[in-house]
């Protein structure tokens, strides 16, 4: 019983405390810079220069803000402006499903990359996998939605020739 | 130009006390439990039983308690199981790429649902996306480094 009190102290307790020290160090900066750039509109003006990126995830630019905001500041903000865009209308279903699914699989990749780093990963590595995860998955289902819907105008097309 | 920049400034450092403070609360506890899994053995129980789907990724069985923290808590429980665990760089990075992708589902799919996209198929899609990138980090990129 002593032993596991003192295994619980030092493997438990301490360890922990240690790793999020160690967390602090490079999370206490970076939500400052995550404000700073909030502050400064920065995300606006990375946002003009999106256009290549959505391109080849067949979106239209103005689908680029919430993009690059939910990617930045992570999904709650992201899907907050979603939720603005798809009322006014600017965006339509199949874009927002979409933008759905790229920041479902890849968002807050400042924090959480961070937090990993911390721990000893390879940030690199971390980043562009997961970045690559979101952009196959999206055009994947890009691919299969505008499938569908092609199929659903030619049936009708189709009787209508005849 | 001071003015300007204490506003976002002190909200960053709002934020990471109620971050840091959401650390401790979460990870310490985590850790303690796996901690006395292990002592009783539970933990190499756990391992044993998930070691063969956990091998396509190069993970070991024991980082199974990491990903279900990670699935259906958030990140900061699996990183108190994964403080816990004995991992070297190439695992850390293929676990944090795997929880990067695929965390706090139960309410991160909720709040896709806003977008159009069904829970469900945000979940598989997440879990799916995890699962290829770690078998492709396991078997291509970290061969191809040869690490």
């Amino acid at each position: 019983m002593k032993e596991l009190l003192q295994i619980l102290l030092e493997e438990g307790i301490i360890k922990s405390l240690l790793g999020i020290a160690q967390i602090t160090l490079i999370l206490v900066p970076v939500l400052i810079g995550i404000e700073l750039a909030r502050h400064f509109n920065i995300l606006e003006k990375i946002s003009a220069k999106a256009q290549p990126l959505l391109r080849l995830l067949t979106l239209p630019k103005e689908a680029a803000f919430p993009l690059i905001v939910g990617l930045g500041f992570g999904i709650v903000y992201g899907a907050a402006l979603i939720i603005d865009y798809a009322r006014e209308g600017s965006l339509n279903k199949r874009d927002l499903v979409l933008i759905g699914i790229f920041l479902s699989i890849c968002h807050a990749v400042v924090e959480d990359t961070i937090i990993f780093v911390a721990l000893g990963a390879n940030p690199l590595i971390l980043i562009l996998t997961r970045f690559l995860m979101a952009f196959i998955f999206t055009r994947l289902a890009a691919v299969f939605i505008d499938l569908r819907y092609k199929k659903e105008r030619l049936h009708p097309q189709k009787n209508h020739a005849k | 130009m001071f003015n300007e920049l204490a506003q976002p400034v002190k909200i960053g450092l709002q934020k990471s006390v109620q971050i840091l403070w959401l650390l401790v609360k979460i990870i310490t506890p985590v850790s303690c439990v796996i901690v006395v899994m292990d002592y009783f053995n539970i933990m190499e129980a756990i391992a044993s039983f998930s070691a063969p789907v956990m091998a396509l990724t190069g993970l070991p069985g024991e980082a199974a308690i990491a990903l279900a923290l990670g699935f259906f808590l958030n990140i900061y429980a699996a990183i108190g199981a994964i403080n816990a665990l004995p991992l070297g760089t190439q695992e850390i990075t293929i676990l944090a790429v795997i929880l990067g992708i695929s965390h706090e589902l139960p309410i991160e799919t909720a709040i896709c649902r806003h977008t159009g996209l069904r829970a469900p198929i945000s979940f598989f899609l997440r879990l799916a996306a995890a699962l290829t990138a770690g078998i492709f980090l396991n078997h291509i990129i970290f061969k191809f480094m040869g690490v």
